[in-house]
């Protein structure tokens, strides 16, 4: 339902959707198969530390917890009341919940609007806005945060922790990114699936985020916004770099969105555009640019000028890297002209044969003293807004020393607050790099483009 | 018009009168057209989420001017039933308009087989989440287990459960029993039966006995289950406004919905099952073999002249089987010998195995075995799409996947 504004009420109590010291599982099966088990089981899976109450009037006990029939039966403070029973039974279980003072609703049950129960979607969302009582979803897969080992829905993965609040609509794309957070190190700070958005909207995520001392970026995956001007006011507000891709442009999608989350999309994709540029957050327009330029932009300084220098051992991602940045409007400019004197200081960690020019080539031979003296020499030089690295693993490259010199070089140099990104190119030496890269702070890519992509986010985001 | 094959006596010819039994699976909604979330549903499944904590939901002045006791009288009543796992409300799905087979199977183990070995096999029955429904014998009975399945296919039966334990050296034989006719089962007459569909029986013997028998529960208790059971129409079973307080949805609607599945398409039975088990009683089953030249119809006739009799509890006749009716009532309060001599009574009746049953594994996908706290836990057994014989099967012996 529209809302004009992030509601203060509701920026406030979403602290106990990410962070309760109390859960309520209403739908809590014994069953290993169902999701209200999975909701239990994940919560004690991956360490919550909080009270759990299970909600079965069938059962005595679920996963090991006294199980109570109905939520008035517990008789202690209730933060969040999770609902993972089907749509008939959400409005009684939802009188429970402002009987017994609930902090905060979340409904991950479907069938609401999306199959044209918008009335029962709309006197449910109305009866907890009259209390106050912020409802998240319904039709969502669930929220959660590594710092608080909290994990919060039917969702296998806790991602790792780090720098990138997700707040996505689609629940499936929600568990894309928290899978590649396992597998790829993708850093995040909290998530959430807002479903149908129903009452909750993203502006006062937005307005969360902001508050939330984890996060350095928002992600944001939009199929429809219900209260655009809502969006454009709180992504005003918020000083942290926000990144967006919005789905559902094309003729089919538009339908697809409505019957998966209830989005309503008449405006033309350009309207979305418009919104996103007045909102001042950058648009992604491919799920690996969206990934890829919110990990730069939440590890990585603004990129304050376009004097960005690429270090490489192989000449072939330099070419790559150059003519993307070029195709991104952000062309690399020579060494020489953006410091005379660097190209001379970075000639004495290159063979004879390698190449000043920029991208600077340090040959296939480059051991991890020249890697390290190359970046170092680059980041120090006050010409430079930027460092592109690239590791390609020849037969004598140490790809592991090479990540470790970037990590050391980057840690002496973090005060100058200036970019530094990486490329490894490569088999499982180079993911096990990337992956150790991102442990310490720095986004690391498998592609030349990739990596071009996160340096000209970056670079939008000074100069937005 | 369809093709009459009049091949034979009028006589031989009688099934055509009152026994055409159509094929089923294609007279309603296609498979997987009407799923058991569909609105139709609305009423039974708040109904079924919400009567454990609110016994409101029922039809109390109903149930009031059925049996005279007080609203409040009635509630306690239903939440005291409810909670000593006496009473479940429950559903029975023609499942062949829905696209399922309804098999069943009887098990015997071989004789002598270790108490541990015995245990075990009961353990597989009652966890293995592909059976839906079944029944656990006590020892020495001419078999061991009457268990069933609605399976989508035949060999989803054969690959996804049977095979998985019918080789165990402890078991003797399975025979597969497919239904023709589902006639009664927990003492309401089904989709099958000749007439009385839904009402629901107790002989007067049994109910006088069952209140000398035990003490759980007294004459009120099964009045209000009889009251709810046999209630004319199902816009009496349920209070539907309180249906619609609970869940938000349309109480006019829900009733007209639910009377139309019920009455009209007659593709659902709601019901409150009793739970035999919890006031201590035993089931004795009664296994019919009829003559192999013994035809269609006058089996058919035999099973409806017996449905008359109100002490059954279940009557199920099969088609495609060694054996071609079962039926069962309660042994502490029915006269058994009198049930045995009436079967006898049949000539075309060859051969009458019985057993035993103190427990009662599942109910239609439904967990009965509080002991391991899985009371009312409800699990789908089967779906369209799934073929099991690609399944690999676990060897009981070695353990290895064959």
């Amino acid at each position: 339902m529209r809302i004009d504004e992030a509601r203060p009420y509701v920026v406030d109590k979403l602290k106990y959707a990410l962070n309760p010291s109390s859960i309520a599982v209403v739908g809590a099966s014994r069953y290993p198969t169902k999701v209200g088990n999975k909701v239990v089981s994940e919560l004690l899976k991956w360490g919550y530390q909080g009270k759990i109450y299970p909600i079965n009037p069938r059962a005595d006990k679920v996963l090991g917890l006294k199980a109570y029939p109905t939520l008035r039966d517990i008789h202690e403070e209730i933060d969040l009341v999770f609902i993972a029973v089907p749509a008939h039974l959400v409005t009684a279980v939802v009188q429970d919940a402002v009987a017994v003072q609930a902090k905060v609703v979340t409904i991950a049950t479907s069938a609401f609007k999306e199959i044209g129960r918008e009335e029962l979607q709309n006197n449910i969302t109305q009866y907890l806005r009259d209390h106050q009582i912020p409802l998240i979803g319904p039709n969502l897969v669930g929220m959660g945060t590594p710092y608080a080992h909290f994990n919060c829905g039917f969702i296998p993965y806790l991602p790792v922790e780090g720098p990138v609040a997700m707040i996505s609509q689609s629940g499936a794309n929600l568990l894309a990114a928290l899978g590649t957070s396992q597998m790829n190190h993708f850093g995040m700070s909290f998530f959430v699936g807002l479903g149908n958005k129903a009452d909750v909207d993203f502006s006062e995520f937005i307005e969360y985020a902001q508050n939330d001392p984890h996060t350095k970026c928002l992600s944001i995956y939009i199929e429809g916004l219900d209260s655009p001007q809502a969006f454009i006011k709180s992504c005003q507000k918020v000083t942290k770099p926000i990144v967006v891709i919005k789905v559902g442009g094309s003729k089919i999608g538009n339908k697809a969105a409505f019957a998966h989350t209830a989005s309503e999309n008449p405006e033309s994709d350009d309207y979305y555009d418009q919104v996103i540029k007045e909102a001042g957050a950058i648009r992604a327009q491919t799920w690996q640019e969206f990934l890829d330029i919110s990990l730069a932009l939440g590890y990585m300084p603004p990129l304050k000028g376009d004097h960005v220098v690429m270090v490489t051992n192989g000449g072939g991602a330099g070419l790559l890297s150059c003519d993307h940045f070029e195709r991104c409007g952000m062309p690399l400019h020579e060494l020489k002209e953006i410091s005379p004197l660097l190209e001379s200081r970075i000639r004495a960690y290159m063979p004879m044969f390698g190449s000043p020019l920029n991208p600077v080539d340090i040959s296939g031979t480059a051991s991890v003293i020249q890697y390290k003296g190359a970046f170092k020499q680059v980041l120090r030089d006050p010409n430079v807004d930027g460092l592109l690295g690239a590791i390609c693993p020849t037969a004598v490259t140490d790809v592991n020393g090479v990540a470790e010199a970037a990590i050391e070089v980057y840690e002496s140099c973090k005060d100058l607050h200036k970019p530094f990104i990486m490329i490894c190119q490569g088999g499982q030496e180079c993911h096990e790099a990337i992956m150790k890269l991102r442990d310490h702070g720095i986004p690391a890519y498998p592609t030349a483009e990739q990596a071009v992509n996160a340096m000209v986010a970056l670079r939008k985001q000074a100069i937005k | 018009m369809s093709k009459k094959y009049l091949i034979g006596t009028e006589e031989q010819q009688a099934y055509m009168k009152d026994y055409n039994w159509n094929l089923k699976g294609y007279s309603y909604f296609e498979p997987g057209v009407v799923s058991t979330d569909h609105k139709f549903y609305s009423a039974f499944n708040v109904a079924k989420s919400f009567y454990q904590v609110y016994p409101e939901v029922f039809n109390l002045k109903y149930i009031n001017e059925k049996t005279g006791l007080s609203t409040d009288e009635i509630k306690a009543r239903i939440k005291k039933m409810y909670e000593k796992h006496e009473i479940m409300l429950v559903k029975n799905s023609c499942v062949g308009v829905l696209g399922f087979g309804l098999y069943y199977w009887i098990v015997k183990l071989k004789d002598n087989i270790s108490s541990e070995d015995r245990q075990r096999i009961v353990d597989w029955m009652q966890n293995n989440d592909q059976i839906c429904t079944g029944y656990v014998m006590d020892e020495n009975s001419d078999f061991d287990f009457f268990n069933g399945n609605h399976m989508r296919t035949l060999d989803n039966l054969i690959c996804g459960v049977l095979d998985k334990f019918r080789f165990d050296p402890c078991v003797d034989y399975v025979h597969i029993c497919p239904v023709r006719r589902l006639v009664r089962e927990s003492h309401v007459n089904q989709f099958d039966s000749l007439k009385d569909y839904r009402k629901y029986f107790w002989s007067e013997e049994q109910k006088k006995n069952i209140l000398t028998f035990q003490n759980e529960m007294d004459a009120y208790d099964f009045a209000i289950i009889d009251a709810i059971n046999n209630v004319e129409t199902v816009a009496d079973m349920f209070d539907y406004d309180v249906l619609a307080q609970l869940s938000g949805l349309n109480a006019q609607e829900m009733k007209e919905d639910f009377v139309y599945l019920v009455e009209q398409t007659k593709t659902v039975i709601p019901m409150v099952y009793f739970n035999y088990r919890a006031v201590g009683l035993k089931m004795h089953f009664f296994l019919v073999t009829m003559f192999d030249n013994t035809p269609t119809w006058r089996r058919e006739q035999i099973c409806d002249e017996l449905a008359e009799m109100s002490e059954f509890e279940n009557i199920f006749e099969f088609g495609d089987a060694h054996h071609h009716l079962i039926l069962s009532a309660y042994e502490e309060i029915t006269d058994i010998q009198r049930i045995k001599e009436k079967l006898l009574s049949y000539a075309e009746i060859g051969e009458i195995m019985e057993a035993t049953s103190s427990r009662q594994l599942r109910r239609w996908t439904c967990r009965l075995d509080a002991e391991n706290d899985l009371w009312e836990e409800c699990i789908f057994t089967d779906d369209l799409l799934q073929d099991r014989a690609r399944d690999k099967v676990l060897c009981s012996n070695c353990k290895e996947e064959k």
